[in-house]
């Protein structure tokens, strides 16, 4: 962490989720000839890191991940198109398409999910819940997606993580993006019986998971 | 009260809002600021705390929050709101003392407050936890159904019909319905408990159109279907649906909720509050003849950590000391059958709910969500053991669950998986094997040794 006082107000705007007070530290910094790549990588990036540990120490929950993601969101409208101007390009981890089975309503866990990987670097498209499997293919095949990663809560909704799977192999995608599986009623036996590539838990094993499988891709 | 139907024309009526708005704009920032306001603050020290003044309090704050949140319908995208006389309107007419089963299987729903010497409602069963075989299911609810301490069933989870798994929403999810509340009647009748109220059908149902089905092969008046809300104060069309039936068939409901601690009612004092205002959601959207609480940490997926045995300790508290809709509070513990960490987790957390006010289902291993890791010894333990409690004060009580989570918490995030059923059961009769039972009258023991718990002698393992 840099001690310019413009990256610790990146770094507090980030950490309290505040969408204005960010975007008006990002305006600032870009007025006063920051280049858009430290102001990601010296305040908003640490911030973000910051946000991600205290969310696995248990002192705060999902609604600080999701403002302080939606906050990043924001900030990157502007920081995006100033770093193609500038030639450069901001790395992204991976680009992942989540969303929760068809017929489960069930959005806490992928929420807690989705926000962790924001907070990891990745590139998250949510498409809510209750989403059919096809629609997971197409999202993946549209953004070039690294990761599918498909929620389901209930038993009788986890045969639906298995669809997904099976409507990759459908359309030859399969060997295309790492799927991950998870929720209240998946387990590591299920996973592997359905052919998955990772299985988290918890919501937290989520990033390492992700982190892991586009390592591997 | 007002009619169910004024709540649906609500839904149609109330103040456009989108989901994230209804979230980050209104859910967030409301329960923030109520709950500084009434300076609501978790006590990691005192898992159940006697302090009225809290209860009251976070019982303030969740009425205040409702007016202020409303309930969200994520069909029509709109905010159901209540006046403050609408919810006191709801609670003075609520239900109180509902009759459950039939014959000589009937039972009452106590109202108990907290430190009631009333004994609390039982349901027991593995909280809809998932089953391979009908075989299993059948002897399982046998089990349970043999416990005397039993007021209730809460029926398993099939997971297949004809070996196919069963697809909610799907025609395989109206058989495995359909399926489950024949099966669990078999094996009630087996037990020579007919008249046993089901008071959670179905959990195989994931859809209305499958507690439908199930309702015309074996459902009754006396049974409850358990109908949810959605995390966090949200419903849609499926769940009212539900309601409409059951208002319609004249079914009694446990109305569920099991507020998510890290979700967005963040952590254990917004866990609290929210639990609390649920109370006339429960009355008012699901129609409940009971509010059916299971605080859940978003990371284990359990009940029996301790934030979440203070978040229930408390919002029981403050439902009972002023709600006369009776609360059935419901655990999920990590650990597998057949180890020692089972037993204290469900003991834990039923002593915390019983001092606290509230009746109690015993209870799911494993989560509730492993295949197979389910029994019905570790719930007949805990069912004697809210037999026991009831009357203890919290100050006791506290003492007691502190040294409890001492016992197990270290294990919370690695549990011992324990055994299946059909590795600690003889998986033909039923019958639990000779260590199984040894170590269940080792943790009785235990308990009555080094907490003076007072047992009496129903069990059908003595």
């Amino acid at each position: 962490m840099s001690d310019k006082p413009i990256f610790q107000k990146l770094y507090n705007a980030i950490i309290a989720g505040d969408r204005s007070g960010l975007e008006k530290a990002v305006g600032d910094a870009l007025k006063g000839g920051i280049p858009p790549s430290d102001i990601i990588e010296k305040g908003m990036s640490p911030g973000m890191k910051e946000v991600g540990e205290r969310f696995a120490r248990y002192e705060i929950y999902l609604p600080e991940m999701m403002m302080a993601a939606e906050a990043w969101e924001g900030a990157m409208k502007v920081l995006e198109p100033k770093l193609l101007e500038s030639g450069s390009e901001l790395r992204k981890v991976g680009r992942v398409v989540i969303g929760t089975v068809k017929g489960d309503i069930h959005s806490i866990g992928k929420n807690i999910v989705g926000a962790m990987l924001k907070m990891n670097g990745f590139e998250v498209f949510d498409l809510g819940v209750d989403v059919a499997a096809s629609a997971f293919v197409t999202k993946a095949e549209e953004v070039g997606a690294d990761i599918i990663a498909v929620s389901a809560l209930m038993s009788t909704t986890i045969p639906q993580q298995k669809s997904v799977i099976e409507h990759l192999q459908a359309r030859g995608a399969r060997k295309k993006y790492r799927v991950l599986v998870g929720g209240g009623s998946t387990t590591q036996e299920w996973a592997d019986s359905i052919g998955a590539d990772g299985y988290g838990r918890t919501a937290g094993d989520a990033a390492a998971l992700a982190l892991k499988a586009v390592a591997k891709k | 009260m007002l009619s169910f139907w004024t709540v649906v024309e609500r839904a149609f009526n109330g103040p456009i809002c989108t989901e994230r708005d209804f979230e980050l704009g209104v859910f967030v920032p409301n329960l923030r600021k109520i709950v500084e306001k009434y300076g609501i603050k978790y006590d990691p020290q005192n898992p159940v705390p006697a302090d009225d003044d809290l209860a009251d309090r976070v019982w303030e704050a969740g009425m205040e929050f409702l007016v202020e949140t409303g309930v969200y319908c994520v069909d029509t995208e709109r905010r159901i709101l209540f006046s403050r006389e609408e919810i006191d309107g709801a609670l003075a007419s609520g239900p109180c003392g509902r009759v459950f089963g039939e014959g000589k299987d009937t039972r009452v729903m106590p109202k108990r407050v907290p430190e009631d010497a009333t004994p609390p409602w039982c349901s027991v069963g593995p909280t809809s936890s998932p089953l391979s075989s009908e075989l299993h299911y059948v002897n399982l609810v046998k089990a349970y159904a043999e416990n005397p301490l039993g007021d209730g069933i809460t029926i398993p989870c099939l997971t297949r019909v004809n070996g196919q798994p069963i697809v909610g929403g799907s025609p395989l999810g109206i058989e495995g319905a359909i399926r489950a509340v024949l099966l669990t009647r078999e094996g009630m009748r087996r037990a020579g408990r007919p008249g046993m109220p089901i008071v959670n059908g179905v959990t195989t149902a994931a859809r209305a159109q499958e507690h439908i089905a199930a309702h015309h092969f074996g459902i009754r008046r006396t049974d409850a279907l358990e109908i949810g809300t959605i995390h966090e104060m949200k419903v849609d069309f499926d769940t009212m649906n539900k309601v409409a039936f059951s208002q319609a068939a004249s079914n009694l409901i446990f109305a569920e909720n099991g507020v998510i601690l890290g979700g967005l009612a963040g952590g254990p004092a917004g866990v609290a509050v929210v639990t609390a205002a649920y109370n006339p959601v429960d009355l008012l959207v699901l129609r409940g003849a009971v509010q059916h609480p299971f605080p859940t940490h978003f990371d284990l997926g359990i009940t029996s950590a301790r934030d979440t045995i203070w978040a229930r300790s408390v919002s029981n508290q403050a439902v009972t000391r002023h709600s006369t809709l009776p609360v059935v509070n419901v655990g999920y513990s990590a650990a597998g059958p057949m180890t020692k960490m089972l037993f204290y987790e469900h003991c834990a957390w039923v002593i915390a709910s019983v001092v606290c006010g509230g009746s109690v289902e015993v209870g799911a291993s494993a989560r509730g969500t492993a295949l197979d890791y389910t029994s019905p010894v570790e719930p007949l333990l805990a069912s004697e053991v809210a037999h026991a409690v009831a009357g203890m004060s919290r100050n006791e009580a506290n003492k007691i669950v502190k040294a409890l989570l001492e016992k197990y918490e270290p294990q919370l995030r690695e549990p011992p998986v324990g055994q299946k059923y059909q590795e600690c059961c003889d998986p033909v009769t039923g019958q639990p094997k000779s260590e199984f039972l040894e170590l269940y009258l080792e943790i009785r023991k235990e308990m009555a040794d080094q907490f003076g718990i007072q047992f009496t002698s129903v069990s059908p393992y003595l």
